[in-house]
């Protein structure tokens, strides 16, 4: 089981609409929504935007983090958004971020799934590969972009 | 440099790795070992083990939620919000280098290698020691008031209603009367928990009327115990009676058990073993004294707190519900002298120390003198092959004296503090000689044992203070 797993081709958009947080989240939720990975749109917005409140998943160097994990959630996927514009996302370095995953996590999630999540996460902290995402137009070179750490 | 670290967030999906990563990759720019635990939410994974923490320099913890920190005791910790490690991981990383390691904490430290030692029981030696640590507190309460009683002229007990006479019924009558009961309730209670207190007790309270002692009560709370325990797997009732299985079923059938056992079968036979041993000990010559307190001395040194220590301990505060009280004095005094002859060593030989273990040495005074044993440990811990030879000769010296002086202690417990209650220990100034002759020859053997440290060490000893 690989990245693409959860990270998923029709879960990604390279030109986000959003320039706030809370909508591009609900962007990103929509996506996952209208691919029927969960079954409350507002449901999930709403644990998400409650995670932000503990602290911003902006975490600098222009990616956002979002998360949630909720009984909503059927399967455990992540939606990818690249902006060009930049989204306002009170990151800690307070810079726009350019590159959006939105987590979606089921209360009682197959610990493979979490452990891909735990290697994307730690995959992003590289600049590398922060770099290949932001050049990538495509959903392959996003997997593209994770497979050199991941594997 | 070596580095520990724990990240955790509430979510536990995302930032626990970021900034684990964060912290990894810093290291490896650095040029400095770390090992990170993610407590996410799959669990704990790449857990710190002790030697992990015992190995680390400082302790990183990068997290949003609770994390248990006992475990870090006495290392140098920092704690960031998880944000600072997953932004800048190598200024987190930077700040933990300079932490300056927080001064040992002696007493602590003792402390947590009892902890742990008790921890680490298991099996027969774990029931013994519990029922042990139940017992004590009688024969402490017990012990000091007869020696009480004692002050007020030896034969003062026997008048009816005169207080010497109602403290030797308290102290006496009483409170030993129930040791050797605590001592077997427990044992099996250990085993096989509330059910078994009762066939235990009852056990106990049949070996001292059988005249089997404390010997006689550690095997009716061993068989009081494992025999509940067995009955538990046997026995099977429907649900709605299980109810009646702790409270009816198992003590009622346990105790006569080995209620029975005890009177036909046990009790004689110790009883007979026991009224040789205490004869024995009673009637011993002065040579065999003399033997008897080497052994004991040696034992009580040798693992300082560990079960030969505890073995001699366990035999001479259950010799004292058979009135002999010359073992115990023995036992305490040899427990004694290790940490006090590491603290009078530390004062002849500042050389021969490091200035961490010359500061311990002051405390050890007060864990000599208060007859905790375990205080010699970290000492011994570091340098064994010289320490523990060194505090068992001291040890067997004060062991054999305090024996061949016939002193007699009637409290298994309080170091110096029980030293002056009137009457408790019997020939008190030749005690005290006891236990500064092996505190002498301890400390002595000591010196010409250990080398001297090497300039530099101390040097950056004193200077780091």
């Amino acid at each position: 089981m690989g990245i693409s797993e959860v990270l998923r081709p029709e879960l990604m958009t390279f030109d986000m609409k959003a320039e706030k947080k809370a909508d591009a989240i609900r962007e990103l939720a929509q996506l996952i929504y209208d691919h029927g990975y969960v079954s409350d749109l507002q449901g999930l917005v709403d644990a998400a935007m409650a995670r932000e409140a503990d602290y911003s998943t902006g975490i600098g160097m222009g990616v956002g983090i979002p998360h949630a994990k909720s009984p909503l959630v059927k399967e455990a996927v992540v939606a990818f958004g690249r902006s060009k514009k930049g989204i306002e996302f009170d990151s800690f370095d307070g810079e726009p971020v350019y590159i959006v995953f939105l987590i979606a996590v089921p209360e009682n999630a197959d610990k493979e799934h979490l452990n891909i999540l735990s290697t994307l996460s730690r995959a992003l902290m590289h600049e590398e590969v922060r770099g290949a995402l932001l050049k990538a137009s495509t959903p392959e070179e996003v997997i593209q972009a994770f497979q050199s750490k991941a594997d | 440099m070596k580095f520990v670290a724990v990240t955790s967030c509430p979510t536990g999906i995302a930032h626990t790795y970021m900034a684990a990563e964060s912290l990894e990759k810093a290291a490896k720019e650095l040029g400095v070992e770390i090992k990170v635990e993610t407590e996410g939410s799959v669990g704990p994974e790449n857990a710190l083990t002790p030697e992990d923490i015992r190995d680390a320099d400082a302790v990183i913890i990068a997290a949003a939620t609770q994390v248990a920190k006992d475990r870090f005791r006495g290392k140098p910790v920092l704690e960031v919000p998880i944000q600072d490690a997953i932004k800048d991981g190598k200024a987190v990383l930077q700040r933990a280098m300079k932490l300056e390691r927080p001064k040992a904490d002696y007493v602590t430290e003792v402390e947590k290698t009892k902890e742990e030692r008790s921890e680490s029981r298991s099996g027969i030696y774990k029931h013994l020691m519990t029922g042990v640590s139940y017992m004590i507190p009688f024969v402490v309460a017990g012990g000091i008031l007869i020696a009480i009683s004692f002050a007020f002229g030896i034969h003062a007990s026997e008048v009816e209603g005169s207080l010497a006479w109602a403290l030797n019924k308290i102290g006496g009558g009483t409170a030993f009367a129930l040791m050797v009961p605590i001592l077997a309730g427990y044992i099996a209670y250990s085993i096989a928990d509330r059910p078994g207190l009762a066939p235990g007790m009852v056990g106990g309270m049949l070996s001292v009327s059988l005249g089997a002692g404390f010997i006689g009560g550690i095997v009716a709370g061993f068989i009081a115990g494992y025999f509940t325990q067995w009955l538990k797997t046997v026995i099977k009732l429907p649900k709605s009676l299980q109810g009646l299985m702790p409270v009816l079923v198992l003590p009622l059938i346990s105790t006569a058990v080995v209620g029975l056992l005890m009177i036909y079968v046990i009790g004689k036979p110790v009883a007979a073993i026991m009224t040789a041993l205490t004869n024995w000990l009673t009637g011993m010559t002065e040579a065999n004294a003399i033997i008897l307190g080497i052994i004991l001395g040696l034992m009580m040194a040798l693992d300082m707190g560990g079960p030969v220590n505890k073995a001699a301990y366990t035999f001479a505060v259950g010799l004292l519900g058979s009135q002999v009280y010359m073992p115990m004095a023995a036992v305490m005094a040899a427990g004694m002298t290790p940490p006090l002859a590491l603290a009078l060593a530390t004062v002849i030989a500042k050389n021969k120390f490091t200035s961490e273990e010359l500061e311990a040495g002051k405390v050890a005074w007060v864990l000599g003198a208060s007859f905790i044993t375990e205080g010699a440990i970290p000492f011994a811990a570091a340098d064994p092959f010289r320490v523990i030879p060194s505090i068992m000769a001291g040890s067997a010296v004060t062991g054999a004296l305090s024996m061949a002086f016939g002193c007699k202690l009637m409290a298994p417990h309080g170091g110096i503090f029980v030293f002056f209650i009137p009457g408790v220990i019997t020939n008190l100034p030749m005690y005290i000689l006891s236990i500064v002759a092996g505190t002498i020859v301890s400390a002595l053997l000591l010196v010409a044992l250990k080398p001297n440290l090497k300039k530099t060490e101390n040097v950056a000893a004193s200077v780091s203070e």
